[in-house]
């Protein structure tokens, strides 16, 4: 079965929503409330479905014929025929895009369902559901291009769907008076600006290496460029095709860390959660933030020709290994932060920037396939999460809401905030059916097995103790931490007892918001049998002999977009990948770190904060603790608060005050509105309106002058046509020759 | 054939009859006067065309003689309208009270 031709429908379908809720799907809603919201956002709905239907199709042709990449034309974009140049827009269906846009599409589905109860009511319901789709439209032409070029117009187009959704509620003030929304969709839009320099940069070096932006022309001239050890030249100068590679891949390294928010350019992602719940879930955990993974693991030719070359960034570091480094500190670092956070989608924020730090770790240390394996898992579990964090905002909205009207002891301004982790508690018998499916995330999240974020999180583990000793430990201190915040977030959340009214009064969610999240915790239950490790190297090699078997796993599936390439003069080789073989030492010590951060965040919140106003655990050592045992003590004494100063060091002086405030809010924010006020006010206002009033006034002036000549009097003329005649004369007389 | 007068004189008495002529012009404010002045300064030309015609024994100059006294003509006829048309306006033929053109 082919149904290739029918790839093209993946973009058309989410268009064709976009338009007709763009047009007049605000007309609807606005006639008829009920019936208009559930005609918009089933219609947006459907189409992304389709999308998701027409992907599945894809897979299977893929899956029927070889697994080759395919390659469907839309249109020729430009043309120069002098010189002789084209730049076309086609796609390439090959295991890797249809893999991403399984996951856009399905997990886009799914919160395009919850969507639809989630926004019920608000004033711009159409618009919301016109941007989803227009996300998604963008996001699959980012997935599906087949070039550089095309991928960067999906960038830049999702990159603007985040803006606009982040500050959906953009006429909202806080507290004290600031359009934070706004801001906040204002820093993405700025932060990732910092990073898409980085990628057009590395476009432009491609460019010029090798004539053109395509793919499969660009990792095949770099293949052959570096084993025929020819140069580039630069305007006379000749440099190595690694060296070349080596600023194409840190220069994507720019780019990464800003659309998927690695260190030094993440601070945007915990602001982003500004936007609606449903954003934060889908662009902001599950898909638009896997851009930059998705580069890198497009670009894994690049990044291998730099490994196997030796070349070094500045004599330092290679940059798949920066790759590495800035993945796995980023993993580190934002899961520290997350400690300290008391707004259940700040922690989930920083848990994403986490996650995605496993990826960009992993596809640092050449484990493409488990970045991608992750990336899946992470898109099930954290999808999930946002969504259940969502249905525990709106209970806990529903539930101050009713103690405001209902009772009147209650109704005092207590600087409730219903996305705060400390006015909760004990919701797990409010909201049963969250309850359930936010533990399945979590612990997923945690990396409980047999949960699909346990085998994900293994595989990386795995290929960071092959690869290097120090990333592992890095990595593996990640892990645990991660373990740890996710059990302070489901204590203070669910266990204990209610601390504030409104959690007392919550409610559990409608069943349109609570059946997506159902199914997505099904996916994360059944998603690491996607990628199962073998259990012993004999069945790896069996399964290998017959790859043609009932199961077809990623690794397999993806290899035909991640080929191991040997750069030796044979040519480039397919190799089969090393199966990844499962080791009990590592998963046990994985099991192991998850247990220990559960249990490690069970001791410290255990019935704690018992109430809302209490300071965290972290933060202040209660004495009762220490009498216990003297190890207690010693740790409880000694460790727990310098440890807390440092967490706290780390969140509020260098996370918030340094990086937040100083270097993007001081130092990258205001060059940004001098430079803009200089532009407005001295270049803009003295020097483009000097010239052009000058210009004027000087005309004026001249004028004003000239016009005395013109005196009117018929002897002046008649007396400069003399004057003229004799100089004529003079001139011919006496100075001509 | 020799000439009874030198062609010096000739163009003395043209040089003379154009500068009064120019002068008329610049000097005067009665239209009628700016004409007659204009006239003497074409028949000043023509009298340096004859003259030299004469001397150098060659006929261009006298037929160019003619073109211009067909263009006085035409000129004279064109300006007396016109002057008769502002003095029917302003009741005036002064030039310096036609002054509307300044700047």
């Amino acid at each position: 079965m082919n149904t290739f031709s029918l790839a093209p429908l993946i973009l058309y379908l989410p268009l064709a929503g976009l338009l007709f809720n763009g047009l007049i799907g605000r007309g609807i809603v606005d006639r008829n409330r009920p019936k208009g919201e559930r005609l918009v956002g089933w219609l947006a709905t459907l189409m992304t479905f389709s999308a998701f239907i027409v992907s599945v199709t894809l897979f299977i042709s893929l899956a029927t014929n070889g697994f080759e990449a395919w390659f469907v034309p839309i249109m020729n974009w430009i043309t120069i025929p002098a010189a002789n140049f084209t730049v076309n827009w086609t796609l390439q269906v090959d295991t890797l895009s249809v893999t991403m846009m399984l996951v856009v599409t399905g997990v886009g589905s799914l919160i395009h369902v919850y969507a639809i109860g989630y926004m019920h009511g608000d004033p711009d319901f159409s618009r919301f559901f016109t941007y989803f789709n227009l996300f998604i439209f963008f996001m699959l032409i980012l997935i599906s291009g087949s070039s550089y070029l095309m991928m960067f117009v999906g960038w830049e187009g999702v990159g603007l769907c985040s803006y606009l959704l982040i500050s959906f509620w953009w006429d909202r003030l806080d507290k004290n008076g600031i359009p934070a929304n706004a801001n906040a969709g204002r820093k993405a839009m700025v932060m990732n600006r910092i990073g898409d320099f980085g990628v057009l940069l590395a476009m432009f070096l491609l460019f010029w290496t090798f004539g053109t932006l395509d793919y499969k022309p660009v990792f095949d001239g770099a293949v052959e460029l570096y084993k025929s050890g020819q140069v580039v030249q630069f305007g006379g100068v000749g440099v190595p095709i690694a060296t070349v590679l080596s600023a194409v891949t840190v220069l994507f390294l720019l780019g990464v860390a800003g659309k998927s928010a690695q260190i030094p350019l993440y601070t945007w992602l915990p602001d982003a959660m500004a936007g609606p719940t449903p954003v934060s879930a889908l662009i902001h955990a599950a898909t638009m933030v896997t851009a930059g993974v998705y580069l890198l693991v497009r670009s894994n030719v690049l990044y291998e020709i730099v490994r196997d070359s030796g070349a070094l960034l500045f004599g330092l570091i290679s940059t798949p290994d920066l790759v590495a480094w800035v993945g796995a500190l980023t993993a580190f670092f934002a899961g520290l932060i997350a400690f300290s956070q008391n707004d259940i989608k700040k922690v989930l924020a920083y848990s994403t920037v986490s996650q995605l730090g496993f990826m960009v770790a992993a596809a640092g240390m050449g484990a493409y396939v488990a970045a991608m394996f992750h990336l899946i898992t992470h898109a099930f579990f954290k999808a999930l999460l946002f969504l259940g964090s969502g249905s525990v905002i709106h209970g806990m909205e529903h539930g101050h809401h009713e103690i405001a009207h209902g009772h009147d002891g209650h109704g005092e301004d207590d600087g409730f905030d219903p996305q705060d982790m400390r006015y909760m508690g004990g919701l797990r018998h409010k909201m049963p059916t969250t309850y359930v499916v936010y533990m399945i995330g979590a612990l997923a999240l945690a990396g409980i097995f047999p949960l699909a974020g346990f085998w994900s999180k293994d595989e990386i583990l795995l290929h960071g103790q092959t690869h290097a000793l120090l990333l592992f430990l890095i990595l593996a201190l990640a892990a645990l931490g991660t373990a740890f915040y996710v059990g302070r977030q489901l204590i203070m959340t669910f266990f204990g007892t209610p601390r504030h009214a409104a959690a007392e009064h919550a409610h559990e969610s409608p069943p349109l918001m609570t059946r997506p999240l159902v199914v997505l915790a099904i996916l994360t239950i059944l998603g690491g049998l996607l990628n199962v490790p073998y259990l012993t190297a004999a069945q790896a090699e069996r399964h290998e002999m017959h790859p043609q078997g009932f199961w077809l796993l990623l690794e397999q599936w993806e290899e035909h977009s991640i080929p191991a390439i040997e750069l030796s003069e044979e040519g480039v080789v397919h190799l089969p990948h090393t199966p990844v073989v499962f080791s009990p030492v590592v998963a046990g010590l994985s099991m192991l770190l998850a247990l220990s951060g559960l249990a490690l965040a069970y001791l410290v919140y255990k019935g704690r904060p018992k109430t809302y106003s209490e300071p965290d655990r972290l933060a202040r050592t209660p004495i009762w603790w220490w009498s216990i045992l003297p190890l207690n003590t010693l740790y409880m004494k000694y460790f727990v608060p310098w440890f807390n100063r440092f967490a706290a060091w780390l969140a509020f002086k260098l996370d918030g005050e340094f990086w937040h405030d100083f270097v993007h809010d001081r130092v990258i924010r205001d060059l940004f509105v001098n430079f803009a006020d200089f532009s407005s006010n001295v270049l803009d206002a003295q020097g483009v309106d000097g010239i052009v009033n000058g210009a004027g006034s000087v005309t004026r002036r001249l004028a004003g002058v000239l016009r005395l000549t013109q005196t009117g009097y018929a002897r002046t003329y008649a007396l400069a046509v003399f004057l003229g005649a004799v100089g004529l004369l003079v001139y011919f007389l006496f100075m001509a020759n | 054939m020799p000439s009874a007068v030198d062609i010096n004189w000739y163009i003395a008495l043209s040089g003379i009859l154009f500068v009064i002529g120019a002068l008329g012009v610049l000097l005067r404010r009665n239209a009628i006067i700016l004409f007659m002045s204009i006239e003497l300064m074409l028949n000043s030309a023509n009298l340096l065309f004859v003259a030299f015609a004469r001397h150098l024994g060659e006929l261009e100059g006298q037929v160019l003689v003619f073109f211009v006294i067909t263009v006085a003509a035409a000129e004279v006829a064109v300006g007396l309208a016109l002057i008769v048309a502002i003095f029917r306006s302003k009741k005036s033929i002064n030039i310096d009270e036609i002054n509307l053109l300044k700047g």
